[in-house]
């Protein structure tokens, strides 16, 4: 599981830990059934307070991202394909919130902006 | 859970000086505390109550559960100190060094010693005289503690070190916790290393507890605000008064607020504005934590 925590953003470290790992959640990155790093295992590898660690795997938990099973390692949740599908279209809402912005504030019409974001989604090699 | 250090109205004045101003204040066993403040705040003179090397002018200071003026042997043992200006005896080497502070602790732990000489890469064989101010800061450490303290008391312990030994001393911290959980009070000016490793803030100004505050929350409680007005409806000045800071024209600005997310709505109704939020680090906060901004 790859965790890149970048501890002078402001953005509180278990914040960015518990959105990471919801991420690749998200995506299929991690796989129903793959196992965290035990909380102890976490916090030596990044440098972290392992009580930060367990927060996060706490609201993990809650959220029902992980799911604890007695005496084992954490493991990502199944979920049924259209809880799926909400969290994917959710992760893509936060990133394109930005974005929408933007074209609001340069004036760009919607109908310009969707069309260059078709184009976009077709030639991802481009979009750079 | 019971609290390592705690202080009620504690005062201490100095001539006309007062240093710490009724100061009340629990920090419970466990905790990670960055105590930051200006030069002069009082975060000095605190650790040395918590010690007992200076009495209260008023108010009551308990260390480990004991007025820190009556602290016996047996609980001072139980703590670890690095003052700012450590002194040593110099004409020891490194390793005489440890072995002469070890005899005063029952508990020193003389694996824990060779293991932390190796990981902080200081040279057992040389003279405490010949070490540079970073490699003192370093023994200062090593000396605080390999007797396993409950109670571990850092005043600017990194302060002469260059980049590369902050980052070794912070992952020894930091190690250190994982192994054997203790409460640590570290004062620092420098805040990118404190916020490495602290899970809480305390904050004094002019003696005063300005905040007392976990990091986390502290870090969501406060955020940067890019706010742009196509019609250019911003004024001259922002007065809300959650906005500690702002700098920019009618069309855009750049703000500091703090509890902001109850506002953006309104914000953004009253100036026809696109608000933009993003979070902000210590080094951005601190200066309106004691009093740089507007409070």
């Amino acid at each position: 599981m790859l965790i890149v925590i970048d501890r002078h953003s402001g953005q509180p470290v278990y914040r960015q830990l518990l959105e990471q790992v919801r991420y690749q959640a998200a995506s299929g990155i991690l796989a129903p059934g793959d196992e965290l790093p035990s909380t102890r295992a976490l916090s030596a590898r990044l440098g972290l307070n392992p009580m930060t660690v367990s927060k996060a795997y706490g609201l993990l938990e809650r959220e029902g991202v992980v799911e604890r099973r007695p005496g084992r390692a954490l493991v990502i949740k199944a979920r049924a394909a259209g809880d799926l599908e909400d969290e994917r279209l959710e992760e893509l809402r936060k990133a394109l919130a930005g974005t929408a912005q933007t074209v609001r504030q340069l004036g760009v019409s919607p109908e310009k902006a969707l069309e260059l974001f078709a184009d976009l989604l077709k030639r991802p090699e481009e979009s750079e | 859970m019971t609290n390592a250090i705690e202080t009620k109205a504690l005062t201490k004045v100095f001539g006309q000086n007062v240093a710490l101003d009724a100061l009340d204040l629990a920090i419970p066993a466990g905790r990670v505390v960055g105590l930051i403040g200006r030069n002069g705040s009082g975060k000095t003179t605190l650790l040395n109550h918590v010690l007992g090397l200076q009495l209260p002018t008023r108010g009551t200071c308990e260390t480990l559960g004991r007025p820190s003026d009556r602290l016996d042997p047996a609980l001072l043992q139980q703590i670890g100190v690095v003052h700012q200006d450590n002194r040593f005896l110099d004409a020891l080497s490194v390793e005489d060094h440890l072995h002469y502070v070890s005899t005063f602790y029952p508990t020193w732990d003389h694996a824990r010693r060779k293991k932390f000489l190796e990981e902080l890469e200081l040279d057992p064989k040389a003279k405490v005289k010949t070490l540079s101010p970073g490699n003192k800061q370093k023994l200062a450490v090593l000396l605080a503690v390999c007797h396993g303290p409950r109670l571990l008391l850092l005043d600017e312990p990194v302060s002469a070190m260059d980049p590369i030994a902050r980052e070794a001393l912070l992952r020894f911290l930091l190690d250190m916790l994982q192994e054997d959980p203790c409460t640590i009070v570290i004062s620092s000016h420098v805040l990118r290393d404190v916020e490495r490793v602290v899970d809480w803030i305390v904050c004094l100004d002019e003696g005063r507890l300005v905040e007392n505050v976990a990091l986390d929350e502290l870090q969501e409680r406060y955020a940067q605000w890019k706010v742009t007005s196509p019609e250019g409806n911003l004024p001259e000045r922002i007065d809300e008064d959650y906005v500690l800071e702002s700098d920019g024209d009618r069309h855009q600005a750049r703000l500091l607020v703090r509890d902001g997310a109850a506002h953006q709505d309104a914000f953004r109704s009253r100036y026809a504005a696109e608000v933009q939020a993003s979070p902000v680090n210590l080094e951005r906060i601190f200066p309106a934590l004691v009093g740089g901004g507007k409070r």
